[in-house]
């Protein structure tokens, strides 16, 4: 048995239009997974419910072994960390990471450890007596994650908490993040709409869409094997071609599924022919290009097929605008995916 | 040609400004000579405010005022902080209608609103018909819009919803994260519009005089009083009056000041 | 059951603000409405409508609050609009100055400022005298207790409070929006004219509707200044509950009705315009 366990979660605000539709998801304990997915996916509203915070219309939420439907808010001992900043801006920071050990009425020399062992975990030592209006965006949310977690709760909840900051700061908090929760082992589900966050932080993911389970895997998986249009179009920049387009561009070869998926950085180009007899090949012309830092991406087309391929940036593989290219691509590389 | 303006803008100023102090210095300056037959007053004397502070009257008047200014801004402040904590919380459907009756108001002021209470209350038995009673739920409509809209405004500007989620995630009820969060973050609004309010309701004189008169003697009644007895009396009157607003905005700025201050030393 | 009790609880808080809103705007608005339908001892009338529009001393008092209070509001609106033009080009210093004479002069209003008056231009004030004694006419023979002289004390605290509601409106007006004006060619007219006044025209009128209805509401200075002696509806009104003359309920009611609905029509047709002028923008 999982430790958190989402069981036929169906979900809706007007009484008609679903915002999850009977979700099911174990989640194992110690790990970091990620609910991804656009906006008005449901990912946020799976996790406040599991927070308490929405109420679901049917279905079981079971947390360590618990059902725990009918436990308030209050004492679900969960922590969670919003994407507003969300401090109380009456208190400083010590008095906001100890608000939770307070109402638990805690010992105070034991509060005042904890509190100090949680400052230093996020690095704000110095902050202590610091009111949030004289933090950063970052820095707040530090101190919502101290908060969080200095209660030592079951399971740890992030609700898109770095999507209001600038992104190099959010670089640094996401490795923050991840150092702080293999070092407690605590549960956690991360709640974003960016893959590149999502790849870097997760043990797995789960990818929603329209209050749905798309797809779940670790990051690697996610990346290479898409199972559908939509995966592989959130996920990387893939191309996505039906079968028709795949058979203008390779007329020798069969393919019968509706769609198929090619990762732009598997399509090799070559200004020489390609002799390669495992690759399937074809031409093409560079309709143009864009070098964003070290990779080269390529738009090319063929027979009014557009295709998009990347390449390391290195100077012998530079071709011009409006230049004939032969284009080879694996076949292993070309996945079938569902609609 | 930008000087030109600049001083063309200040003479605007200066003229508007002179017309508005000219009434109100003459009354401090009124106040404190015995006599003003030419362009310069003669014989300086402080003898009317002795005579108004030593007048019991007087000084029974003004804290009437006070409490009867005071009460009503508590009342309606507590009930509208109560009503938006339910709007925000759990039935932002609320604000529409609630917002319609904080308008009201507007269009029933002063002397409607007393008749409208009069005429309904006046000889009905019980406390119903207790003058001060009906003062004090008067005064509290005549805020109410102004009140409403203040705490409104404060309220709007905390994402309270967010903040009242994170206290009770951390183990602590809605209420009691609204009165030990939520309300002391709006403090400075709440003083704010509590003052708004009290010097309205300070000033009124429409509504006292019809709903209490003489049966409930404010300072405004009083000086509405003095004034055919002794000008200099009344001016007197006037400038403590004046000063007693003043001193009450400036000390609640003062109270705002120093709660910035001190937010900002730690 | 948690929710149960929250819903218990919610209920219960709002109960305050409804009993206060019930007894004290609800009924007694309901009751004007009523009483002005109603004979002296019960039954369904319209006799104090008619009698309101056929008697002289009603229309009077009609016209005269009509009258009193636009005027009143349109002089404080173009002066509160030269004020806070002049304001917005000012020095800082010169800015928070007059806010202050601003905040200050803005709680001055009712029986403090009739009386301000009085000794200022009454039959002893203080200019009269000085205009008797060096032969200034004007100042001489000003009468303060006329409806001109309410007039003036009504201009009087128009002015702070009309300036206070309009300088966030100033603040509104983009410089660049000058600058775009010089840069097509045009001058300071076409910038006032064809741009800022337009684009503030709804603020203005809103303020204005905020300036007429005081001084429809005013009851204090006038009161304190000329007593009964002046038919503006507030006096005629408040006439009906307290003071010497026979007390009649029901018409007092009746009169407050047509006030209100002065107040009511200049709200509907500021709202009206403020959309027309909205929609311009």
């Amino acid at each position: 048995m999982a430790y958190i366990e989402f069981k036929d979660i169906c979900k809706s605000y007007d009484g008609q239009n679903q915002i999850l539709k009977n979700i099911h998801l174990d989640i194992e304990e110690g790990e970091l997974v990620t609910l991804l997915g656009p906006s008005g996916c449901g990912k946020s509203t799976l996790l406040r419910s599991l927070a308490g915070l929405e109420q679901i219309d049917s279905g079981r939420i079971i947390l360590d072994g618990e059902d725990i439907a009918d436990v308030p808010v209050k004492k679900r001992g969960i922590g969670m960390v919003f994407q507003q900043y969300s401090l109380f801006q009456n208190m400083n920071v010590e008095d906001n990471i100890a608000f939770g050990l307070k109402i638990a009425k805690m010992d105070k020399n034991q509060m005042k450890e904890k509190v100090q062992r949680a400052i230093e975990m996020v690095d704000l030592i110095g902050k202590e007596k610091s009111y949030p209006s004289e933090l950063s965006g970052g820095q707040q949310q530090r101190v919502a994650i101290a908060r969080a977690i200095v209660m030592e709760p079951k399971v740890l909840l992030l609700d898109e908490p770095l999507s209001a900051i600038d992104a190099k700061l959010r670089r640094e908090l996401q490795e923050k993040i991840k150092r702080v929760q293999k070092e407690l082992k605590i549960t956690t589900i991360f709640v974003t709409h960016d893959q590149d966050e999502a790849m870097i932080m997760s043990d797995k993911i789960h990818l929603m869409k329209n209050g749905i389970i798309e797809q779940s895997g670790n990051p690697v998986e996610l990346y290479t094997h898409p199972v559908s249009k939509f995966a592989a179009e959130f996920i990387g920049h893939y191309n996505i071609l039906d079968n028709q387009q795949l058979k203008t561009l390779l007329p020798k070869h069969n393919f019968n599924n509706h769609y198929y998926a090619i990762r732009p950085e598997t399509i090799l180009l070559q200004t020489e022919p390609i002799q390669d007899s495992n690759m399937y090949v074809f031409e093409a012309v560079v309709n143009h290009y864009i070098s964003r830092g070290n990779v080269l991406r390529y738009t090319l087309s063929c027979h009014d097929v557009i295709i998009k391929s990347e390449a390391l940036f290195r100077s012998f593989t530079l071709f011009d605008e409006g230049q004939k290219v032969y284009v080879g691509i694996e076949p292993h590389n070309i996945l079938e995916i569902r609609d | 040609m930008k000087l030109k303006t600049h001083l063309w803008d200040g003479l605007i100023l200066f003229i508007i400004a002179a017309f508005l102090i000219v009434p109100l210095a003459l009354t401090f300056l009124y106040s404190v000579f015995t006599a003003w037959m030419d362009i310069l007053p003669t014989g300086f004397t402080l003898q009317f405010y002795t005579q108004i502070f030593t007048d019991g009257a007087f000084i029974n008047s003004l804290l009437r005022s006070l409490v009867i200014s005071f009460v009503p801004v508590c009342i309606c402040s507590f009930a509208i902080l109560l009503v938006l904590y339910v709007m925000t919380l759990y039935m932002p459907k609320l604000e529409k209608y609630v917002e319609i009756l904080c308008n009201i108001p507007y269009a029933i002021q002063g002397v409607i609103l007393a008749v409208g209470i009069i005429s309904l209350y006046s000889g009905k038995p019980g406390f119903l018909s207790n003058r001060l009673f009906l003062l004090v739920g008067a005064y509290c409509i005549i805020i109410l819009p102004y009140t409403f809209r203040g705490l409104k405004n404060t309220i709007g500007a905390l994402n309270v919803k967010c903040v009242i989620e994170a206290a009770q995630v951390l183990g602590c009820s809605q209420l009691h994260a609204f009165f030990t969060i939520i309300i002391p973050q709006m403090k400075n609004g709440i003083i704010s519009t509590m003052m708004l309010a009290f010097t309205m309701l300070f000033a009124d004189f429409v509504v006292v005089n019809m709903i209490a008169g003489s049966a409930f003697r404010t300072a405004g009644i009083y000086l509405y009083q003095t004034m055919s007895k002794s000008g200099q009396l009344s001016s007197a009157i006037i400038v403590i009056l004046f000063i007693t607003t003043f001193i009450i905005s400036t000390l609640t700025l003062m109270i705002q000041n120093k709660a910035v201050v001190k937010r900002g030393k730690n | 059951m948690n929710t149960k009790k929250n819903y218990k609880f919610y209920v219960l808080a709002l109960i305050p603000f409804f009993i206060i809103v019930l007894l004290f705007e609800i009924l007694p608005l309901i009751n004007i409405v009523i009483e002005s339908f109603s004979k002296r001892g019960g039954g369904f009338t319209i006799e104090h409508f008619v009698k309101i529009f056929s008697t002289r001393l009603y229309q009077q008092s009609i016209f005269n609050s009509l009258w009193i209070s636009l005027f009143s509001a349109i002089v404080g609106i173009v002066i509160a609009f030269i004020a806070a033009k002049a304001m917005s080009n000012a020095t800082p210093k010169i800015r928070s100055a007059f806010t202050s004479v601003l905040n200050i002069t803005s709680n001055f209003a009712g029986v403090p400022l009739a009386f301000a008056f009085m000794i200022l231009l009454g039959n002893v004030g203080i200019l009269t005298l000085i205009g008797k004694n060096y032969g200034i006419d004007f100042l001489a023979n000003f009468d303060l207790y006329t409806i001109n002289g309410l007039l003036l004390t009504y201009i009087y605290f128009q002015i702070p409070l009309g300036t206070l509601l309009m300088l966030p409106i100033f603040a509104g007006l983009k410089k660049e929006w000058r600058e775009a004006v010089g840069l097509l060619g045009g001058n300071s007219f076409h910038y006032w004219f064809k741009v800022a006044i337009p684009s503030l025209l709804p603020s203005i009128l809103g303020t204005f509707s905020v300036l007429f209805a005081n001084a429809l509401a005013a009851y204090g200075t006038a009161y304190a200044l000329l007593s009964n002696n002046i038919s503006i509806l507030p006096i005629r009104i408040s006439q009906q509950f307290v003071g010497e003359v026979v007390q009649n309920q029901e018409f007092g009611c009746a009169l407050s009705l047509v006030m209100m609905a002065l107040m009511v029509i200049s709200i509907l047709i500021t709202n009206k315009l403020q959309k027309k002028s909205g929609g311009v923008r």
